[in-house]
């Protein structure tokens, strides 16, 4: 696994999509090469940063109420 | 989600409410066992797609191929490596950039890294491959990645590269 193919799969490897054989040779390549690990653990801040700020609101009590209402008078 | 594709939290609520009746209507057609939220999302897609959009937002004409994947790794790997930037980019801001993609890699995001789904339950709700799913989200990211970083500049949050 050279540095490009490396980072052509890194979403993938972040998002847990990759077969264990990949995962392991990306996992091989950026424990071996200082800046692609690097890039890694930034892209791996990035996405921990917006899962974290963009929690799903759920829907409102009135929003429920609403939905149940009309669900009852189907 | 319906929040991200309308824009707007009043016509959220009322897609929720549609789409929670229209599953209501068509559970039959679900298929136990199967994923259920995949289901409502793609009811709620659907719903999206041939109602509010045409009355609110237009579709958009953005060549979303002609975006370049651009690093802000690159940008400042010598000053901020570990992006302790991000951490001062408040929730509001996260949403706007998003609410600010192209909508193709909006929602594509938005079922990633809102709703947590998988590449093959997110390709199912968009009904494309895989492979397509993996693109967006690569280039989504990368696009939602500068907006921010270029927000962060304007903030002085971190210093840009003078170009």
């Amino acid at each position: 696994m050279n540095c490009r193919e490396c980072k052509e799969h890194l979403y993938e490897y972040l998002d847990r999509e990759l077969t264990p054989a990949v995962a392991e040779e990306i996992r091989q390549h950026i424990a071996e090469c200082p800046p692609c690990g690097e890039s890694f653990d930034f892209e791996k801040v990035f996405l921990t940063f917006v899962r974290a700020r963009c929690r799903a609101h759920g829907a409102s009590p009135e929003l429920r109420r609403r939905i149940l209402d009309e669900l009852l008078d189907e | 989600m319906a929040l991200r594709l309308t824009g707007n939290p009043a016509e959220a609520d009322d897609l929720v409410q549609e789409t929670m009746l229209k599953a209501y209507r068509a559970w039959h057609q679900f298929e136990r066992g199967t994923n259920a939220k995949g289901w409502l999302l793609t009811i709620l897609r659907h719903a999206f797609i041939n109602e509010y959009r045409r009355r609110t937002r237009h579709p958009e004409t953005v060549d979303i191929d002609a975006i370049e994947p651009f690093s802000v790794f690159e940008e400042v790997q010598d000053d901020d490596p570990q992006g302790t930037f991000f951490d001062r980019i408040v929730d509001d801001e996260v949403l706007r950039a998003i609410d600010q993609l192209p909508e193709q890699f909006r929602e594509t995001v938005v079922l990633s890294d809102v709703e947590g789904m998988s590449y093959e339950e997110i390709a199912r709700v968009l009904d494309v491959p895989v492979g397509t799913v993996k693109s967006r989200l690569f280039r989504a990211r990368r696009l939602l990645q500068r907006k921010l970083y270029e927000y962060a500049v304007g903030m002085g949050y971190i210093k840009g590269n003078a170009t």
